[in-house]
């Protein structure tokens, strides 16, 4: 079984992977690495952030031994995380790297699921938010475009594709939305389905069509729409939840 | 042990209906008449992908031929007792049955005489073995086109039966599926007449053709997720954009109730509670 982490360059997968394995957590819970050791593999203490992914290699395979509860059972599930730099989402990259690249779309065209991060867009940004630090809807839009001739051409088999709107703490009242979103095994305000309505009318409208050409495209599940940020765990937990209920019962 | 097939175009809802079974019937005793026992490590599976993800608002992923399934003994065998009691007077009687929920590709190359496809050879085989009592069959759409295409396959389904010495034995339960939706509900209560006479008339036709002996033939409607109440008979789902047009999810949780899920599979085991004799 595999989840694969893709996006672009300074879009927060690092982060949010070694943030998953933070101990203090709600029901998803990180048994393998320890968070210590993973922080000292991804952190750079110097600097205050992740380490930027290496370039030089297409994929960085590493195991997550994940435990999620949920509504009826507690399991431990293995994944294995497989790691991308942004750079690879570069035409010149993957011309210059033929072989890596391939190695990269065997390897996504077995994969069970794809956790696809998106940064924000300007125009969506709190205020107070340096917006010269991200791109216009526009030209998110139209990235997403690529992405979306990726999940047509390069992975119409996968099962299921889960779109992570980062930096949520950037663009919104994270503790507010999480109130709404949050996962409660047995009483939540909302089901998988309303949370992702709920996150699409907000957040990923302009993307409509896009989103929409991809549902029509993979032979898999609905795209699910999540925001996530590494500073609200419930937020950060929810696609884990959402992979953890098919992914674990296999 | 009774062995079940359960087969249908995609999207028809088998492995929700199987998941309804299983999930439903181990946490509540919503049927006075009937009992039905979750047996088995896939059947305590599908129950918990029930609770994880029906119940959560989220709905299966297709079942296909590829990936982890590749011949017959890759599907999942879900295992049930039920147990029937008739009267107040009288010891429940109760038997056991093993139902294998087919990918519905299988269901649409059926009617694809020339397809030399040898794993749905393979799946047709197995689904009309000597040892299978009958087959659930769901049928979804009830437009014009869709009348025409199940009357296509129901119709070489009915010849293979014969060719492989399956005619008078097999017994079908012909079901239409997702009977919430307001067109269908009125019709629930005499499905032959009010959902297939009506709506699927050529399928109809095709099945009541006398090739089948009609007491092996029952038209059932049933409903996996049901209505909200009895007195608020509107759809408990809600549908989403899918892959195949609309995926339905459970609208309410608390208030699932499904209709109508037990009884052709009653109906398709009690052929071996008479020991091959149909009743």
């Amino acid at each position: 079984m595999g989840v694969i982490y893709i996006g672009d360059r300074e879009t927060g997968k690092t982060s949010l992977a070694l943030e998953l394995a933070n101990p203090r957590s709600n029901y998803v819970k990180v048994t393998y690495p320890d968070y210590e050791s993973l922080k000292k593999l991804l952190y750079e203490d110097n600097w205050e952030k992740t380490k930027a992914t290496d370039a030089n290699q297409a994929i960085y395979k590493r195991t997550l031994e994940i435990k999620v509860q949920l509504a009826s059972t507690i399991r431990q599930i293995t994944l294995d995380w497989e790691d991308t730099p942004g750079e690879i989402w570069r035409s010149s990259w993957q011309s210059a790297n033929q072989s890596e690249w391939k190695t990269f779309t065997e390897t996504i065209l077995q994969s069970q699921g794809i956790l696809l991060i998106v940064p924000p867009y300007r125009e969506i940004l709190n205020p107070g938010v340096d917006p010269d630090d991200f791109i216009t809807e526009e030209q998110w839009c139209n990235r997403f475009n690529r992405w979306v001739d990726f999940f047509r051409h390069d992975c119409p088999q996968v099962r299921h594709l889960v779109i992570c709107l980062n930096k949520a703490d950037l663009f919104c009242d994270i503790n507010k939305e999480a109130s709404q979103l949050a996962y409660i095994p047995h009483g939540a305000k909302l089901n998988w389905q309303q949370r992702h309505e709920y996150v699409f009318q907000r957040y990923f409208r302009p993307l409509r069509p896009q989103i929409e050409q991809i549902n029509r495209s993979v032979s898999g599940l609905s795209v699910r729409c999540f925001i996530t940020s590494i500073y609200n765990r419930a937020l950060l937990e929810l696609p884990w939840v959402y992979l953890g209920s098919y992914l674990s019962n296999n | 042990m009774g062995n079940i097939c359960v087969i249908g175009p995609r999207a028809s809802g088998k492995t929700t209906y199987l998941a309804a079974l299983a999930y439903k019937m181990r946490t509540s005793k919503n049927s006075q008449k009937f009992n039905i026992q979750p047996l088995g490590d896939d059947s305590r599976e599908i129950a918990d992908k029930a609770e994880n993800i029906i119940c959560q608002g989220a709905s299966f992923e297709p079942n296909k031929i590829g990936g982890m399934i590749k011949t017959v003994d890759d599907l999942p065998l879900y295992s049930f007792k039920i147990e029937c009691q008739n009267s107040w007077f009288k010891k429940p009687e109760s038997f056991y049955l093993n139902v294998r929920d087919y990918p519905g590709e299988i269901f649409e190359k059926i009617a694809d005489r020339n397809q030399s496809d040898s794993v749905c050879e393979e799946f047709i085989d197995e689904c009309l073995r000597k040892d299978i009592v009958g087959c659930l069959i769901l049928m979804t759409a009830w437009n014009q086109a869709a009348d025409s295409f199940y009357s296509q396959v129901m119709n070489r389904f009915i010849e293979l039966m014969d060719s492989h010495d399956r005619t008078n034995d097999l017994r079908l339960a012909v079901a239409m599926s997702k009977c919430e939706r307001g067109e269908l509900w009125p019709g629930r209560l005499d499905p032959e007449t009010d959902l297939f006479r009506l709506h699927l008339p050529r399928t109809r036709n095709t099945l009541r053709d006398g090739r089948i002996p009609p007491q092996n033939l029952r038209f059932y409607a049933i409903s996996t997720f049901g209505v909200l109440r009895r007195t608020d008979p509107r759809p408990n789902r809600t549908d989403e954009q899918g892959k195949l047009g609309k995926a339905s999810v459970l609208r309410e949780a608390p208030r699932w109730q499904p209709y109508n899920i037990i009884e052709p599979l009653y109906w398709l085991g009690q052929t071996t509670k008479s020991q091959g004799k149909v009743k």
